[in-house]
This record gives C-alpha cells, structure tokens and sequence, in this order.
C-alpha cells in the first residue's frame, strides 16, 4: 500500500485562548442590524454629520444589494445574530501600561508590545470595535508621520483629508459588504507619509476580536505621499467560538508619485470568522504597490486585494499564500486594473488544500485601452495535500490594447514522489522531506516577510509529516 | 419559419466576478428565419458505418441517456465549487458546451438528427465529410450524432462556407459518444460569410480508452458561439482539442471548452492558437475540471492570442477545477501583439513589419490548418488564409 503524506492542522493554540468580556468592563450593542443600531454606532463615534449621513445612505445599499452569486456560501452569517459595536469602557490609551490588564494581557501572548519594542516604529491595537492603543516613535513622528486612529484623524487637521478620500477608492456600492462596512465601522487607522519620508521600519495594526457574535468592520486609511516609503503590517486574530464571527473590513490605500508602499497582512482569523474584508489601492506616477498576504484562517474569506496601476510606470506586485484546512472555504486572490502607460503587475500566488479545505484562487486582470505597454504576469500554483478537498483556479482576464503583453500559468498538483524519494536517497527523513517541499512551496510568499514575520508564518504552517503507511 | 431567440449559453462551469462579463453569454437573435432543420448528407458512407437519418433529437439522445451512468461516472464524497452551474445543464441528455438552450431549441424547432455508428472494431479510413455549402439570407439548424463503438476509429470533417459577404444564420450540435477503445476524430472548418450568425455545440463522452480529437477553424461569420464539452468518464480516455481562430472587422468569438476529467489516467489537451483584428471581441473559457476520483489524471490547456489592433476586446478565463489530490494540471496564456525581438529578428533579415505580421497570422493558422485530413479541404482552407491575410 502506498505510504501518504498526513499534513497536520495549523496549530492554533496561540491564538485560541477567550477573554471573559464583563457587562461592567465591556459595552455590547444589541445584535442586528438597522437604522436605531447604525444611528447607535454614529453617536458612539462622535461622527461628523457628513458621516452620520453617510452612514445611513450605507445601510440603504446593504438592503439593496444582493449578496454575491459567484463566491462562498454565507448562508451560516446571520445579520441579525451580529452585534456590530463591542467596545472596551476605557479609552485608547498611548502606553501599554495604562491598557487594561486584561486586553493587555491578549496582546502580550500575541507578542504585539515585545515585536512593537524590537521592530516597529509604531503600532496600533484594536480588541473588538475599538483601538484601546496607539502609539509612533518620537522619531518617526519627527518626520511628519501621522499614525493615529481614523477617530481622532476625523477631528484633527486631517478631517478634510479623510474627508476626500474616505470610501473614494471602495465606494459603498461596490458590494453588499462595503456597503456594510460604510454603516457600521468603527477604529482602524490613519497613516499620513509627507513627501519624500522614507519610514525606515514598519508600522504595524493589529486587529483581535475577542467578542463572540461580533462583527469588527475596521478602516484602515493609508496615504503614502509623493517620493515617500512605508511598509504597513497588519495582523488579525480571533479565538474560535461556535457562533459565526464578521470581519468586514475595508483597506483604502493611496500610494503617490515615486512613492512605494508595502502591505504584508497575517490573516488568522479563527474559523467561525466570515472574512469579507475589501482592501484596494491606487498608485500614481512610478509608484510602486506592493501586497504580501497569508490567508490562513476564517471558516469563509471573500478577499482579493485590488490595485488600480494609474499613473505612467506605476508597478504591482502581489504575493500571496492561502492555506484551506478541514472547515474553510478561502476564496482569495487579486485584482488589478491598468489605466496608465507603461504600467506593470506581477501576481504570484501558492494555495495549499487540505483536511476537506476548498482554496479557490480568483483574480482578475484588465488592462484598459489607455494602458500601452503594459505589461502583466500571473501565476498560481496550487498543492493538493488529499482528494477530499478542493484547489480552484478562477482567473480572468479582459485586455483591451494590442500594446500589452500579458502572460499567465498555473499549475495544480499534489507532493511529488519522486522528490521525496530524491531527497530520502540523500538521507533526509520523509517527514522532513515532506515538510522541506512544503517549505519550500511557500518560500517565495514567506522570503517576502520581515524575518519576525516569516517565523510566524513558519509557525502558522507547522506541518506535522507522518508516514501512516 | 420566424423565430425569435433568447439564449443563455456558453455558461462557465464556475461563476466568477459579474464585472468580467464573462459568465456566460447571451444568444439573442429576433426575427430569424429558419427554413432547414436537418443536415446536408454525407457525401460517401464508408463501410462500417451506418446512417440513420431524420431520427429526432430527444430520440437520438436516447443513446446517451441510456449510458448516462457510465457517463457521469457519480461518486460519493464530490464537493462542488463556489459559484458551481453544472445542476444548470443537468437536463441534458449529453452534457455540451453551449448548454441546455440549444437542446430546447433544437426540440422546440423539430430539428432532426442523423446518427452515424461506426461498427465494433471498424477503422474507417476515409473521413465522412459533411458539407454546408450555406446561401445568402438562409437560416439552418442542424444536429448529428457520432457514436463509434468499442475499438472503432472514424474522422467526420464538417465544413461550413459561404461567399464572402454573404448573410444568414447556422447553427449545429454535434454530439459524440467514443465506447472503450474507440476514436472519434472531429474536423470543423467555418469560413462563412461576413454576415453570418453561427454556432457549433459539441457535447462528447469516452469511455475506456476512447478519445475524442478536435480540430476546430473559425475563420469567418459575424457572430461566432463555438463550444464543447468532453467528459472523460472512465481509464485512460483522452480528449485533444486544436482550435485556430480568425476574428476580424466588428465580429465576435465566443468559446466554452470544459475537459470533464472523471476517469483515472484521463488526459485532456487543449490549445487555442488565434488573431484578432480590427474591431473585434473574443472571450474564451477552458476549464480543465479534475473531478474526485480521476487520479493520475492530466491536464494542459494553452492559449496563444496575437492581437493586431489596438481596438479589439480580449477576454480569457483558462479555470482550473480540482478536488483530486493526484493530478496535473496546467494552464498558460500569451496575449498581446508580435514581440519586438521576433520584429527585429524578422527585419534584420530583410522582412518589413507588415510581411512578419502575415507571416505569423499565417504560421498560427495554418499550424490547425495542417491536421485537416482531407487535401481538397485543406487546400481551400490554406487558400482562404492567404486570401485573408
């Protein structure tokens, strides 16, 4: 009989462990979703009219649109089971010290203080709806840096900045979910770049949602000015509950003359997570634009990050790695459109299916008749790890110039034996021979991490090998 | 006979993002007259094959219904793709690619179907040709059944032409069933008039070691639906399919080709070689669906598009399905216009732009051109190149 590979599941022991939320510590609002719940939210946040406003005309295009035909079943996401706004009692504070222990506490097992001490220069810590931390290193402040939550930027000098450019690139027509996201978010973060600051070391956001049947609907704004340079991290977790979870998050990210930005998200959500989350970007002039994502957890993801190449030279790159494991149905991929001359993308994605998993890739490349010279390269590999789980690939592509060379492969395909057996004739064990190949699989998602990064992804994919004849 | 029609067809196997419009597409024609409804005859009948004509087209699905279990090859344990349509055609008797809209219209009209069987163990080594000499103003439906038995082999050529500014509409299915061993080679060649609308559904099952080739040349018409859909239901049954494509002026291409891998050791290979001109649109789904239980199984899927204008609308969705762990699969796509270095390449030997460009319109086209087994048909194919281009 045929010796087979068994592919143990993620280890998620680091990022199970519950919080009990008190009524005295925590305040919940009541689940569903309506006008009395979205007008509720508006008056937590101390919303500007034009928000408020906005938000309502949100809500009429959540109960207009129709829920998507072509992804993931949502049938398990019940709207009115969701509450849209947990907030701790305390406010946001500006030292570790001074957050409640409790939160606290979650965020140091998540190593966020200890990796913000080693290796950013500032983070933001949101639990639930709300970011109970924030902070930016004096230096990085120096330069002009604005890092502080969507809040505050709201009633500082920035509001007409928001203002401009809140929803502008992810309108709330664009999907049932964006609409719902422009109802109901709250926290997330605001990052200005002044021209020509190069941010030598990362920020980084976490986002934890602690509160069973809760859904978190963060914002993340990021304006990276012209000649400027950041690398942005976001991390999300949740522990697993057995009611379904909701993240509708929405990324906007505005990405200047020259300027170049790096996105690099750990998505670890737990698996009664519905991940609905809508990031996308613009990019001027010679701008570059670069997404590195691991999509590991959630029960279901709709996720593909998009990037509009505007300006003449502008450059995309994507690098991503999904891994559908027993329970998950992680629909993800990429986006983009090429409007400016002499544009370029290259999307290059890894999918592992295992446990029952289903990983569908799905993406999609346009190149518009502006677009001359553009050039665009695709390839997805996927790797089956059993035959009771799905690996898809769904790409499309609409090209609209002869002036454009666009190249697209993919390749789908279980753990070779004859590697194994090459490297267990050099003396390597089959469990480690195993688990070098599936290393190897995803070295060129994880080579693109930061180091502390790509040890955690590492850990992430703690593949157990074992032969069970 | 006037008739209005409204179809959904080339539906992709899996829905995805609804601003590609590409999830299917829509037929619709009004006020067509359709005076024929059966198929020009063949013009020999080779020994060893049989022609029953004018049989209905529910009857001679009968064939197909009657085998559908060794077909669809069923398993326990299938999970489905998000934004899976197969439940969408499940009505029909075969499995094609265009879908269930095209059966109801072929019922709905009385179109006839003629049935060739090639006898158990029979080589035929003369192809069968069909040819549709279609008229200015004309509308025709037609529908043939191949059915070649165990160990059999038989080349159908099915040649479709018009003049040149010609006007009227065609459509065909065309429906297959290789038994175990047997191999069915199909040949299309279309260069019909400017105006006219045409469609060609193919829908083809093989069992054990049977084969279903290919080769397929839309080089005219205004309005061109081109689709198939092959199950490969059992051991070692292969499907090659070798497309060329002409699109030019305001015309429009639209493809669906789907290799339902469900045998163990089946292999599918598909390539699409084409150009397109002027003003016009394409879209092109392939699928290679590996189903549960087809391992060992391999795929490819190819495809090469040369654009020639900077108005025409390219769009391509090469989908990969797998819910098995021991498969090949691979898709590749190259589109855009002729490379630089080959222009220079080509220059430097004293060839100018517009002669490299013929050169390779040609060198793809007739690449296809070439399998035609037929010399008299393949002449006048390379000839309507050249002319062409």
């Amino acid at each position: 009989m045929e010796n087979k590979q068994v592919v143990a599941d993620i280890d998620r022991s680091l990022y199970d462990f519950k919080d009990v939320e008190s009524e005295k510590d925590f305040y919940r609002m009541a689940e569903g979703l309506t006008k009395e719940t979205v007008l509720k939210v508006s008056e937590e946040k101390n919303d500007p009219d034009w928000m408020r406003d906005f938000r309502l005309e949100c809500l009429d295009l959540y109960n207009k649109i129709k829920v998507p035909d072509w992804g993931p079943s949502i049938e398990g996401l019940d709207m009115d089971k969701i509450s849209s706004y947990v907030r701790h009692k305390s406010d946001m504070k500006g030292k570790w010290e001074d957050v409640p222990e409790d939160i606290k506490n979650t965020f140091e097992r998540l190593g966020i203080p200890q990796a913000e001490r080693e290796s950013l220069a500032g983070v933001g810590a949101q639990y639930d709806s709300e970011l109970v931390y924030h902070n930016v290193k004096d230096e990085v402040a120096a330069q002009g840096v604005i890092y502080t939550d969507l809040e505050s930027a709201l009633r500082s000098e920035y509001a007409d900045m928001i203002k401009t450019h809140f929803m502008k690139l992810v309108p709330p027509t664009d999907h049932k979910f964006a609409a719902l996201h422009g109802a109901v978010w709250s926290g997330g973060s605001f990052v200005y770049v002044p021209k020509g600051v190069k941010v030598e070391i990362p920020l980084q956001s976490y986002f934890r949602l602690n509160a069973a049947g809760a859904g978190q609907f963060e914002h993340t704004l990021i304006i990276v000015d012209e000649g400027a340079d950041l690398h942005f991290i976001e991390g999300c977790s949740a522990p697993k509950y057995n009611v379904a979870n909701l993240h509708a998050g929405c990324v906007e990210l505005y990405v200047g003359k020259n300027a170049r930005l790096r996105y690099s998200t750990i998505e670890n959500w737990s698996k009664n997570m519905y991940n609905l989350n809508t990031k996308r970007a613009i990019v001027e002039e010679n701008g570059i634009m670069e997404w590195v994502s691991g999509s590991f957890g959630s029960h279901t993801s709709y996720l593909y990050p998009m990037t509009i190449l505007k300006g003449e030279g502008s450059k995309m790159e994507f690098t991503g790695i999904t891994f559908a494991g027993k329970g998950q149905n992680l629909d993800t991929g990429a986006k983009v459109v090429h409007q400016g001359e002499r544009t370029s993308s290259v999307i290059n994605t890894k999918s592992i299916s295992k446990d029952g998993g289903i990983g569908t890739y799905r993406s999609s490349v346009i190149i518009q008749n502006s677009a001359k010279k553009a050039k665009a390269s695709v390839s997805c590999d996927s790797l089956m790890l059993d035959s009771i789980s799905r690996a898809d690939t769904i790409p499309g592509m609409d090209i609209r110039t002869n002036d454009a060379d666009v190249g697209h492969e993919a390749k789908i395909g279980r753990i070779s034996d004859d590697a194994i057996f090459y490297l267990m004739s050099r003396g390597i064990s089959e469990e480690d021979a195993k688990a070098m190949i599936v290393s190897g699989f995803a070295n060129p998602v994880s080579k693109e991490l930061p180091l502390e990064y790509a040890v955690e992804m590492n850990n992430l994919i703690k593949l157990e090998m074992s032969g069970n004849g | 006979m006037s008739k209005d029609l409204n179809m959904k067809v080339n539906v992709l196997p899996v829905l995805t993002y609804n601003f590609l419009h590409v999830n299917d597409s829509a037929l619709q024609i009004s006020d067509l007259n359709i005076e024929t409804l059966s198929s020009p005859k063949a013009k020999e009948i080779p020994a060893g094959v049989t022609l029953k004509e004018g049989v209905s087209f529910e009857e001679a699905g009968k064939l197909f219904l009657e085998n559908k279990d060794r077909i669809l090859a069923p398993k326990e344990d299938t999970v489905f793709p998000n934004g899976d349509t197969s439940s969408r055609d499940a009505s029909q008797a075969i499995r094609t690619g265009m879908g269930a809209d095209v059966d109801d219209l072929m019922i709905g009209m009385g179109v006839t179907t003629d049935v060739y069987t090639v006898d158990e163990g029979v080589k035929v080594e003369k192809p069968i040709i069909i040819r549709y000499d279609c008229e200015d103003g004309k509308g025709s439906l037609s529908s043939q059944v191949i059915h070649a038995r165990k160990d059999s082999e038989v080349t159908v050529i099915m040649a479709y032409t018009s003049d040149k500014e010609m006007s009227g509409f065609q459509g065909v299915s065309t429906r297959l069933l290789a038994e175990d061993g047997a191999k069915i080679n199909l040949v299309k060649t279309q260069t019909l008039g400017n105006g006219y609308v045409h469609f060609d559904d193919i829908g083809g099952a093989c069992f054990k070691g049977g084969q279903i080739n290919l080769v397929t040349l839309e080089l005219g018409g205004c309005k061109v639906w081109s689709s198939a859909y092959v199950t490969l239901s059992e051991k070692e049954s292969v499907f090659n399919s070798n497309m060329g494509y002409l699109c030019r002026e305001d015309h429009s291409l639209d493809m669906n080709y789907v290799a339902d891998q469900r045998g163990k050791k089946t292999e599918s290979s598909m390539q699409f070689k084409g150009v397109l001109m002027d003003d016009a649109k394409k879209s092109f789904r392939g699928t290679i669906d590996f189903k549960n239980g087809s391992s060992g199984s391999v795929g490819d899927e190819q495809e090469d598009a040369l654009l020639l204008s900077d108005n025409v609308v390219n769009k391509t969705m090469p989908v990969i399905l797998c819910q098995e762990e021991d498969v090949e699969g691979r898709h590749g796509a190259t589109i855009g216009q002729l490379g630089e270095d080959l222009l220079f390449y080509m220059q430097t030997r004293g060839i100018e732009e517009d002669e490299a460009k013929r050169i390779m319109i040609k060198a793809r086209l007739e690449s296809v051109a070439r399998m035609i087994p037929d010399a008299e048909i393949m002449q006048k194919i390379q000839y309507y190149i050249q002319n062409i281009v």
